[in-house]
């Protein structure tokens, strides 16, 4: 009698399985809806968080610097009042990087060190008496400070006092100076096992040690600053600071570089512009409380004269026509307009609209950055958590789709399928799902993001967009719905290739 | 199957009448255990098939029909005895192998047709193809001069769903007839048919086993059956109670009608 052998089963290419998956996926993908739909729900909400977090980044970047022209004035209000604190001072000489001295400096490198320095640097000397070679010595020890401020202002008010007592920012350092305050701060520090200090132990003595010669500078500083004040103070008089500031390119200006303030010819006319648009928009918002205004603005609005805010006037001054009436009207009321053209108006209306706009971008992007490409920590536990739902329920459907096509599976293994092929056809029809899933989502969770985006921001976003990182952000999250998907489905694919070939033989 | 043309039963069938055997069972037994419950579903069992016989197995449900059916099918092990499938033991088998047997020695006929909806009558006829080996081409053509056997050529790219039950179990036979096997396990393959589709079913199944020599067992409790067979099985309580060619039966069979 012949023995027939018995061999063992050819595998299957993988693009004959990824053929045959497909073949089954066309089928069955209106009735793999709602996996479809948990996987788009996932990967719309990681897209719009990560979207969401790249907008806001970018926003913040290519707002900043006005962000920091709109506080001009305030600053230079405030700068005007009273001497920096030691904080802003030491930030000043930190960031002033133009050219740093070698060990010991001829006379005329200090001098173009000097021509070429920083305003802010040149203030410094002025104020201090210092020179600038001393100054450019310090600034590396002022850098120093700065990260050791920030490791202190990150502490907790308790932990903080712990360690140093209670006294805060530069204090911090004075009081360090003693023996016995150094041997606190060390053996406490060694007995916490929650706080790190960041920092080499001994590089933070040196810098103790050499805080003397900063604090003096600073502190020298800040009486410049005293008396530089009290000389412009003494020659104001009765007039306030902002009325002043008006004439901020011209004699008043002089004043302020004779005391020794850095303002530059450009700061000091934007200055001045920057007053006058104040002063005409206080000069606008004193028109609400006219009774001819009012009731000409209520007329033209059709509304009660009640009823009328500086918002909808304002809203009426960023057109032409609306500015031109406008003046009209203050003109038939007797009102001084103190040379503002309609021209001048519209422009100023619509640069306080764009003003607005920059102080919601403003709060808005405080948070931004931190955790997980930008999106905060929070947000990164929220991502997380909804992948793992994300990934149950895909785990659950594949189950589902296994218990009802076990007849299927069992006949494919009675017409000699290999455990392997069933699993990978399971494997391949997750990852098709995750697929059409991410694609679905990642669309989605753009076109939310940038809605919700383009309400907050309007006319700030569409030049700060940044495609290029949006686009990473879609493919991220693209893979992320494959791999999910992919691995979601592994156990049920397993349970799948597992099913005896038997149950093909039993009937429903 | 180009790398054992020699194996396949057409070109190898012996002298007519030089049987062989082709499925034995020595002392089979099948015990399921389900907590503390023991269910003997089969107490040794030992049958000898041999090439080109048409077997009709009958039985009452639960008398171990099925179990027999899956044991003989190389889709599950018993419990002790051995089961020999062309003189090999199944036991011995890696899961590898066992899909090679079930790919090319054994063609299934289900009572609920068990095609795989999604695909097209040529799909499923070239799909066991595909499992063993056999190129896309190759396997068009023998699937469609396979779905030409059971009549249904013009429908090829038809879904299970477009078709009738009789249509679907004529696929599933062109089906289990894909890699050339050498036994066609049928299990009641007429019961969700009407008469007449039975009547076609049960045509083919006999022109199969007597112009293709194919062996044939199948699972039935359709009485025309008995007409076409060789040889009858009865089984009961995990026993066979009567075997008995199909002479002797067709008398007794008169008698009582």
């Amino acid at each position: 009698m012949k023995r027939i052998d018995v061999q063992e089963q050819p595998v299957l290419s993988p693009g004959r399985i990824f053929q045959i998956a497909v073949t089954g996926v066309k089928y069955r993908l209106f009735r793999a809806v709602v996996t479809v739909a948990v996987i788009v729900v996932a990967m719309a909400f990681l897209m719009n968080i990560l979207t969401e977090s790249l907008i806001k980044r970018a926003v913040a970047e290519s707002v900043r610097d006005q962000i920091e022209e709109m506080h001009r004035v305030d600053r230079w209000i405030a700068r005007l009042s009273m001497p920096q604190t030691a904080e802003e001072i030491l930030e000043g000489l930190a960031e002033e990087v133009r050219r740093t001295l070698p060990d010991e400096p001829a006379d005329e490198e200090v001098e173009a060190a000097l021509q070429d320095a920083s305003p802010y640097l040149r203030e410094l000397t002025a104020m201090s008496g210092y020179g600038m070679d001393e100054i450019l010595a310090l600034q590396p020890v002022a850098r120093e400070a700065i990260q050791y401020l920030r490791f202190f202002d990150n502490l907790d008010y308790g932990r903080r006092r712990v360690l140093v007592g209670p006294v805060e920012s530069t204090q911090i350092f004075d009081r360090l100076q003693s023996e016995r305050a150094w041997h606190h701060f060390t053996s406490n520090l060694a007995d916490m096992r929650t706080v790190r200090f960041p920092f080499p132990l001994e590089e933070f003595q040196a810098f103790i040690e050499r805080w003397d010669e900063l604090e003096t500078l600073v502190s020298k500083v800040r009486d410049g600053q005293s008396r530089a004040i009290a000389a412009i103070q003494a020659t104001l008089g009765e007039q306030p600071v902002v009325e002043a500031l008006r004439d901020a390119d011209g004699a008043f200006g002089d004043t302020l570089r004779e005391a020794g303030f850095a303002l530059t010819p450009e700061t000091a006319s934007l200055l001045a512009v920057e007053v006058e648009r104040l002063d005409y928009t206080l000069l606008i918002e004193g028109t609400i409380n006219i009774h001819g205004v009012r009731q000409a603005v209520a007329a033209r609005r059709d509304i009660l004269p009640g009823d009328v805010t500086m918002q909808m006037i304002w809203q009426m001054l960023r057109s032409r026509e609306g500015a031109e009436w406008f003046i009209g009207v203050m003109h038939e009321s007797e009102l001084a307009t103190r040379g503002l053209t309609a021209e001048r108006l519209e422009e100023i209306a619509s640069q306080r609209a764009h003003a607005r706009l920059l102080a919601i971008a403003e709060r808005q992007t405080r948070e931004a950055g931190g955790g997980l490409m930008g999106i905060g920590t929070r947000m990164t536990w929220l991502a997380f958590v909804s992948m793992l739902v994300c990934a149950v329920g895909i785990a659950n459907a594949m189950l589902m789709s296994v218990t009802e096509r076990f007849r299927e599976i069992a006949t494919l293994k009675c017409l000699g399928a290999l455990d392997a092929f069933i699993m990978s056809v399971f494997l391949i029809e997750a990852a098709l799902l995750g697929l059409v899933g991410g694609l679905g989502g990642a669309l989605a969770g753009l076109l939310l993001a940038t809605t919700r985006m383009a309400v907050t921001f309007r006319s700030l976003l569409w030049p700060a967009l940044p495609w290029a990182e949006i686009l990473i952000a879609g493919l991220i999250s693209l893979a992320v719905g494959i791999v999910l998907a992919a691995i979601s489905a592994v156990y049920p694919s397993f349970r799948a290739a597992r099913l005896a070939p038997m149950e093909a033989m039993r009937i429903e | 199957m180009s790398n054992a043309p020699a194996h396949t039963p057409l070109e190898e069938t012996p002298v007519p009448g030089a049987k062989r055997v082709i499925i034995r069972t020595v002392a089979m037994k099948k015990i399921y255990q389900r907590g503390e419950e023991i269910t003997h579903a089969l107490r040794g069992v030992d049958v000898e098939i041999y090439t080109g016989e048409f077997i009709v197995v009958m039985g009452p449900s639960g008398s171990g029909k099925s179990t027999f059916f899956n044991m003989i099918g190389a889709l599950d092990s018993p419990s002790e005895g051995r089961v020999f499938i062309d003189e090999v033991d199944v036991a011995q088998l890696t899961a590898e192998e066992l899909a090679f047997l079930r790919c090319r020695k054994i063609g299934y006929i289900f009572q609920s047709y068990n095609l795989i909806q999604y695909m097209t009558a040529l799909e499923n006829v070239t799909t066991p193809m595909a499992f063993g080996g056999v190129t896309p081409d190759e396997a068009r053509t023998r699937g469609m001069d396979l779905l030409e056997l059971v009549g249904l050529k013009e429908r090829w790219f038809h879904r299970p769903i477009e078709m009738s039950g009789g249509q679907q179990q004529r696929v599933a036979i062109a089906r289990a007839l894909a890699n050339n096997p050498s036994v066609l396990l049928c299990d009641e393959p007429t019961a969700n048919l009407d008469h007449h589709t039975g009547d076609e079913i049960l045509g083919i199944l006999q022109r199969l086993n007597k112009e293709r020599g194919v062996t044939i067992i199948c699972a039935t409790h359709d009485h025309r059956m008995m007409n076409i067979c060789d040889r009858l099985m009865w089984i009961r309580d995990g026993g066979i109670e009567r075997i008995a060619r199909r002479d002797e039966v067709e008398v007794e069979v008169g008698a009582i009608d």
